[in-house]
């Protein structure tokens, strides 16, 4: 994909798809050791240990409208290409964690793109979902959690247009100064 | 078209081969598997550098008509085993991408 926030939305998908009600995403730059790894922890179904040795195949979904699922094959494809890898746990009934590393400065390495659009559209389609974002350089760090604004919401829903419009300047904001990644 | 007269003309090495005739109708080279998947028509052949077994996935999701991996890149193991049990037409070439890209236009096959 051509930004890493596309395959964010992706996985996320998955999450969300698993029956997740709580998914945190956290993308984190170490500049010394030349690493950035995306994490997403969810708390759905998750995986049967011989289904997890295998979703890195993209002819394992569980979709029934195609026989092929590249969400994570992509993901995978994505992170080796940059001499990273993709690390699955997973555990049916509490929830799945993926972690890809890529090497940070790889010429190959997609831009982290619209990652503030990325976390809206989320909450758009998911305003009861519990999600929580942190970027990280080193050792400064910036999240952004709904469970937190719901508190001082009141209320309101997330997925109101004001609502989503604050979100995605704040996560934008947030993410533009010491924990900028591009 | 024929896939095979494509073969022939730009003197591709078959990795699997299809069993019967096919028809290709367009062209398409990329190394970008998603905007593949947005852009690529059925019936395509496509032209890639990449030489993972998500290429073969790409070709079953989309139904193309075969993939090249240009530019002298081998196909991983898996990618060869995968193309033969899905029956996608698989070539390699020493030839570039830009070249394959454009013998493929040469023979009037278009993007669109
Ligand atoms: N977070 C997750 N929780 C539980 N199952 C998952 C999760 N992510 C992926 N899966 C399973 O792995 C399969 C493959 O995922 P993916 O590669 O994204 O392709 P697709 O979503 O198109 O099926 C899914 O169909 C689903 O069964
Ligand atoms: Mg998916």
């Amino acid at each position: 994909m051509r930004e890493l926030s596309m395959h964010i939305l992706d996985l996320a998908q998955n999450s969300i798809a698993a029956g997740a009600s709580r998914l945190e995403i956290e993308v984190a730059a170490d500049t010394n050791a030349d690493r950035l790894v995306i994490s997403l922890q969810d708390n759905g179904r998750g995986m049967a240990p011989d289904f997890v040795s295998r979703v890195k195949d993209p002819f394992v979904t569980t979709r029934t409208t195609r026989r092929v699922g590249l969400g994570i094959p992509m993901f995978d494809a994505a992170a080796r290409a940059c001499d990273g890898r993709l690390a699955i746990q997973s555990s049916p009934g509490k929830g799945t964690y993926l972690a890809a590393t890529f090497k940070l400065s790889h010429i190959d390495r997609a831009p982290l793109g619209d990652i503030a659009s990325t976390i809206v559209t989320i909450i758009a389609v998911n305003p009861d979902l519990h999600l929580r974002y942190t970027q990280r350089v080193d050792d400064k760090a910036f999240i952004f959690d709904t469970d937190e604004l719901k508190t001082q919401l009141d209320g309101v829903p997330l997925n109101e247009g004001p609502v989503l419009k604050w979100i995605g300047e704040y996560v934008k904001q947030g993410t533009s100064e010491e924990t900028e990644i591009n | 078209m024929l896939l095979a007269n494509i073969a022939q003309n730009l003197n591709l090495n078959p990795i699997n081969e299809p069993s019967a005739d096919v028809e290709v109708t367009s062209g398409y080279a990329s190394d970008l598997l998603s905007d593949v998947l947005a852009k690529a028509k059925n019936g395509a052949i496509w032209a890639t550098n990449q030489k993972h077994i998500n290429i073969i996935g790409v070709a079953v999701m989309l139904n193309l008509a075969g993939v090249i991996i240009a530019g002298g890149i081998e196909p991983d193991e898996n990618t060869v085993a995968k193309a033969r049990e899905e029956n996608i037409p698989l070539y390699i070439t020493e030839t570039s991408l830009f070249d394959v890209a454009g013998k493929l236009y040469e023979l009037g096959l278009r993007s669109t």
